[in-house]
């Protein structure tokens, strides 16, 4: 019986769903790796550079966000500051119930989810309506995105065509030309209905104040197409310095992501519409929210504030496609999210103190990340912590290494070890109470033991000579 | 201290024990040049290439525009009034063309045409901006968005864009007809946005 | 830390050796093998008897104190001028990578960097420390060849593979989804079993495709869970190591 619940988790999943998820993941990284190797001259050389922009935003936080702020009011754009959760959602709903606004239509955020925002306006009687295909799925479902690209990589069909069906969007009907064509007519009156439009931002340029949003399905500017308000909640790391520096991040997110040069809409917004456009927000507000990063900025694992949100480290992990995202607990999963979430949790790290466990360290996800963070650096620094607060996670199933570090340091201890450790081939191991042997033997089988065998042929050959 | 004092306060603690702080790194635009990238002899060409790789429709009279019309059926449209002069003379009586747009008639327009902003010929992307987009529901909405685009509109590659991104408050790279592929990962086109996306060259 | 900047072999070609704890405890004819593949290329080996383990094993843990422990022992054990060289690349890693993290706040960092600046695995060090370009003898047979994950961002399995793939006789057989761990990163296969199991058995199915005679890795770790998940499912199948497979192909060549 494994002890960690990634692992139970994983084991417990559906072969339908894992096939999805695996199946989805493995194309998603495939055609990542023709489209990003296949167009450079120095691929590795580009993630490289992304990287080290990404850290020096970060590392200069304290000058860069007071710059932006100052560019984005210049530029008409109202700024708020939330620390935590409760003041970014408090942040929302003040902007909207002193206009006397109701309904809001969004795209894809995952601060949103991090701070359940949806959660909190229904109960302060502000309606909030999912516009992207699949977290509008999700919704309807009152499920959870298992993908931070691919909300519902873990959905087949036949469920997605229930759901609508339940919701009464239409008889049965699992084609899927038919189930986005169902969404496209239901969404696009509620988008022209809604006050607000509420949106994330991939980068802003501290240079222009400019918000980038990435979509292919153009619910984002639908958004900001139909309704009066604006409100962008933006995590405070997504900052970039220059406008030229989203050229070259723009060259890889779309290529990491979805193997795409660019998604089909890439906004630059930078205000309230134009004067002479009939429509549009009139107003627009920034919500910069901490909520959790200016920790990961004390700690010594800041280097995966740099994340662009891409996926790339998802489809190419080899613990992810077997467990699937929901088996992370949190709004992040797979490796970025094995790294961010403990930290984003704060005083809740022991709660997620395992994920930072989950991990072969094969590196792959480093391989492929276009702002080069060391994740298997951080997983390791992150496991360090969970030894040090004693957080009962980090230490399931795992060996104690104490006796083992005596054992390994003695060298008499260690030799006497390896020649008497040859009684292992005439027990049973089976029968041996060291839970790792177990859990070993209960997948594969034991090589047999050689302990002393090469010393004694080294010292023999040696006496011969 | 208020929300913005205690975040930035927080933000400046975190970062003062660090030694030093990374620099931003120069680098060239060579980094980002694709290796297919070819000498910039015909924008239009390369664009009109590369538009169609993603799916979309280049095109290089109103006569075709017209007969794509006709032989999808769209009779009932939008077109921006500055553009319209230009293009009325070709279009017979059987389509019905209004230049305004009214959004409470959404389902009505079957195409919208509006004036590009610009294009990226590496990426096949056209940019619209709110300038010189009439209505950005016009451009949205409708199943067929026509951007009309001059030759001397078109950028070479993303960084050329980059550089020139004008003062305007919503610029929009569009690359191709909306899609997406929540759905087991099988591609669909026509999500929120237009489902057949068009570039008409009228110099 | 930059691989590039490593000690090179001295004009005596005398090394270090570093069996790893697994080899000392169930694989003695891989250690063997490197002895007699490192002397046929005539280097001098010393075999420092005090030595255990690497200390990774505490250290992906999380218990770097206990990591620690033992990296100082290494270290002690270790002490001169001469490269180390390890039939495993998860261990040069730990040396090279691991313990400069684990040690970053340490006073004694500059011994284990001393260490780190030598250390080579074995493929890496016939290749780009002793410059052999091809190897000879023969040894007929499919190779199929699993690359460890510490092995990214090194020199050794571009080595690795540059070698097998001179040996006459042998037939290198790519498989699918290579780039994909095999499951084991050490304490990882027993806290996470059945995800641990699971990538192994992928990784299996993708190799028997390929239909290879022997399966070769530079680590013996990769191959001890492959093996003995392919044992346990009633399949078994044939592993070797780098050195292994470099003495076989010596003596089939009459050379030793």
């Amino acid at each position: 019986m494994s002890l960690q619940p990634l692992d139970q988790f994983a084991r417990n999943l559906a072969p339908d769903t894992r096939a999805a998820v695996y199946d989805g993941s493995k194309k998603g990284h495939e055609k990542r790796t023709r489209v990003l190797f296949d167009a450079y001259t120095d691929p590795n050389r580009l993630r490289e550079i992304a990287g080290e922009i990404k850290q020096h935003v970060i590392e200069h936080l304290d000058t860069y966000l007071p710059a932006v702020e100052a560019k984005l009011q210049a530029n008409g754009v109202k700024v708020h500051w939330a620390g935590t959760a409760d003041e970014a959602c408090a942040a929302v709903r003040d902007i909207m119930q002193a206009r006397g606004l109701r309904k809001i239509v969004k795209s894809k955020t995952m601060v949103s989810e991090e701070i359940e925002l949806e959660h909190y306006l229904d109960k302060h009687g502000i309606e909030t309506l999912e516009t992207d295909l699949g977290e509008f799925i999700v919704q309807i479902d009152h499920d959870h995105p298992s993908h931070i690209v691919k909300p519902i990589i873990h959905k087949n069909r036949r469920e997605i065509a229930r759901s609508f069906e339940r919701e009464g969007l239409g008889a049965y009907n699992d084609d899927p030309e038919t189930i986005t064509r169902r969404a496209r007519q239901f969404l696009r009156h509620k988008y022209l209905a809604a006050d607000v439009a509420l949106t994330g931002a991939n980068f802003v340029s501290v240079e222009s104040g400019r918000l980038v949003i990435v979509t292919n399905e153009g619910n984002s500017r639908f958004c900001l197409a139909a309704t009066k308000c604006h409100i962008a909640l933006v995590g405070i790391e997504k900052l970039v310095p220059r406008d030229r520096d989203l050229g070259l991040l723009l060259n890889l997110l779309g290529r990491s992501a979805t193997a795409q040069q660019l998604t089909v809409y890439t906004e630059f917004i930078s205000g309230p519409k134009a004067a002479t456009q009939p429509d549009g927000p009139e107003e627009m507000h920034v919500i910069f929210v901490d909520n959790g990063r200016t920790d990961v900025l004390a700690s010594d694992c800041r280097e995966i504030l740099r994340c662009i949100r891409c996926g790339a480290c998802l489809n190419v992990c080899p613990v992810y496609r077997q467990a699937s995202g929901h088996a992370y607990r949190s709004v992040y999963p797979g490796p970025v999210g094995a790294v961010l979430s403990p930290l984003l949790a704060g005083k809740k790290f022991p709660e997620l103190a395992d994920l930072p466990k989950a991990s072969s360290l094969c590196g792959a996800c480093n391989e492929v990340c276009p702002v080069n963070i060391p994740i298997p650096d951080l997983l390791l620094r992150l496991r360090a912590k969970g030894k040090a607060e004693g957080a009962p996670l980090a230490s399931a199933g795992t060996p104690p290494m104490g006796a083992w570090s005596v054992l390994a340091s003695q060298p008499a201890a260690w030799k006497a070890a390896l020649f008497g450790g040859k009684i292992l081939n005439f027990l049973p191991t089976k029968l041996l109470p060291i839970p790792a042997l177990r859990a070993w033997e209960n997948k594969r089988t034991l090589p047999a033991w050689k302990g002393g065998e090469f010393r004694s042929w080294l010292k023999n050959r040696d006496i011969k000579k | 201290m208020n929300p913005r004092e205690q975040l930035l306060a927080r933000v400046q603690a975190a970062l003062a024990p660090l030694p030093s702080r990374a620099a931003l790194p120069d680098w060239d635009r060579e980094l980002v040049r694709m290796r297919s990238a070819l000498p910039a002899a015909d924008l239009w060409a390369l664009f009109a290439e590369r538009l169609q790789a993603v799916n979309g429709t280049p095109l290089t009279s109103v006569a075709d525009l017209v007969a794509l019309l006709e032989k999808n059926g769209w009779k009932h449209g939008y077109c921006d009034p500055v553009l319209w002069p230009a293009l009325s003379g070709s279009f017979p009586a059987g389509i019905k063309v209004e230049t305004t747009y009214d959004r409470t008639r959404v389902d009505d327009y079957a195409f919208g045409i509006t004036s590009a902003t610009g294009a990226i010929a590496e990426t096949g992307t056209l940019i619209l901006s709110d300038k010189d987009t009439s209505y950005r529901l016009g451009a949205l909405a409708p199943w067929l968005h026509v951007a009309v685009l001059k030759r001397a509109q078109i950028l070479p590659d993303i960084t050329a864009a980059v550089a020139a991104l004008p003062p305007d408050p919503n610029i929009i790279w569009v690359t191709g007809p909306s899609k997406t592929a929540d759905v087991e990962g099988i591609l669909i086109e026509g999500v929120h946005g237009p489902g057949v996306q068009v570039a008409l060259l009228l110099d | 830390m930059n691989l590039s900047d490593r000690r090179k072999p001295g004009a005596d070609k005398r090394v270090q050796l570093m069996a790893t704890c697994i080899c000392d405890a169930f694989y003695a004819d891989t250690a063997r093998a490197t002895v007699e593949v490192l002397e046929y290329l005539g280097c001098t080996i010393e075999f420092p008897e005090g030595q255990t383990c690497c200390g990774q094993p505490a250290f992906n843990g999380g218990d770097w104190a206990a990591s620690r422990k033992v990296v100082r022992h290494t270290v002690r054990t270790f002490a001169g001028e001469t490269p180390v060289v390890v039939p495993s690349g998860s261990c040069a890693a730990m040396l090279f990578h691991g313990a400069l993290l684990e040690f970053e706040h340490e006073a004694d960092l500059p011994a284990v960097r001393q260490l780190a600046h030598r250390t080579w695995e074995l493929a890496d060090f016939i290749v780009n420390g002793l410059g052999v370009k091809a190897w000879p003898g023969r040894y007929d047979g499919a190779i199929a060849f699993h690359r460890a994950c510490h092995t990214r961002g090194t020199g050794s399995s571009d080595a690795a593979s540059a070698l097998l793939g001179s040996i006459a006789g042998v037939k290198l057989v790519p498989f699918g989804e290579g780039e994909q761990c095999c499951g084991f990163g050490g304490t990882f296969s027993v806290s996470f079993p059945n995800v641990s199991a699971g990538m192994g058995t992928l990784k299996l199915e993708h190799i028997r495709a390929a239909q290879p005679d022997v399966l070769v890795s530079g680590d013996m770790s990769c191959m001890m869970h492959l093996s003995g998940l392919a044992e346990k499912e009633g399949q078994p199948i044939k592993t070797q190591h780098l050195a292994q497979v470099l003495r076989d192909a010596l003596k089939n060549g009459g050379l030793i």
